[in-house]
């Protein structure tokens, strides 16, 4: 049973990734990009359509995180804690925090995504885009890296 | 659609308020609840293993601290976000919006330093 919920959660955070990577790379790449290249035609993806999804994909890859988390603390944990691996323990008590501070500014990064013409809610809009999307691809990483230094079954 | 100023308000002290009570909460280790899951237990309140069990069998109840963590930070976030829409708009006219990102910002290199020890123990 976790080890179908470790692949769904693998599954959810591949889909945030993207819509997540897209969206932070479209605030920061200049919008005047050649039409006809590859890299014009990612850009000119309306990204602000990609927000509600990303709200929805992050809250559904944190819950899942945080049941998969239990099964973590008491199966896959004290091996790591056995192996001495404190290192990868210490990048994943970092994920969780990362995880727990990027959940609560969801309502904050929603409403920055609303139209606005205010110079100064387009910075915050792009500063918070791109935390969401350095914890996105953190938590990412180390998931990934923990699982392969020891999953679950 | 333009957002209501008062959610708007609510929203970036609520994200703000709860970087901060996050990094506090789990610095002085007030976690609403523990949760036991070898046990199946959650007990209200920061609790250790030895609490709960003999001192030498505490690796047989792991106790875990984060769901507790983000509660307490929440609850007290919701607060700070409630009065933050209750305040009168000009108020917040004068508040940086850039807060929203600098405090978390600042929160996430607070979990950084908290985090240390782990690096440090020797392998």
């Amino acid at each position: 049973m976790v080890t179908v919920l470790l692949i769904v959660h693998g599954l959810v955070a591949v889909a945030l990734l993207g819509a997540i990577t897209h969206q932070a790379l479209s605030v920061w790449a200049p919008a005047r990009a050649r039409p006809g290249s590859f890299f014009g035609r990612y850009r000119t993806v309306p990204t602000g359509a990609f927000t509600n999804a990303i709200i929805v994909l992050y809250s559904v890859t944190a819950v899942l995180g945080a049941i998969v988390y239990l099964y973590f603390r008491v199966d896959v944990r004290p091996a790591l804690e056995q192996a001495s691996r404190w290192e990868a323990l210490g990048f994943f008590d970092l994920k969780e925090h990362f995880i727990a501070i990027g959940l609560a500014l969801l309502p904050a990064y929603y409403v920055c995504w609303r139209p606005s013409r205010n110079e100064e809610s387009t910075r915050t809009r792009m500063a918070l885009t791109s935390m969401l999307a350095f914890i996105v691809w953190w938590s990412f990483l180390v998931g990934h890296v923990m699982n392969d230094i020891r999953g679950f079954g | 659609m333009i957002y209501p100023s008062a959610f708007r308000r609510f929203a970036f002290a609520f994200g703000a308020a709860f970087a901060v009570l996050y990094v506090v909460a789990v610095a002085k280790k007030l976690a609403l609840f523990t949760v036991y899951p070898s046990l199946g237990l959650v007990v209200w309140g920061t609790h250790f293993s030895r609490d709960v069990v003999d001192p030498a069998l505490g690796f047989l109840a792991p106790a875990m601290y984060w769901y507790g963590w983000a509660a307490t930070a929440a609850l007290g976030a919701l607060v700070v976000g409630l009065l933050a829409a209750a305040m009168p708009e000009r108020w917040a006219r004068r508040v940086w919006p850039g807060w929203l990102w600098v405090i978390p910002a600042l929160a996430m290199l607070g979990c950084v330093y908290l985090t240390v020890p782990w690096f440090s123990l020797n392998p």
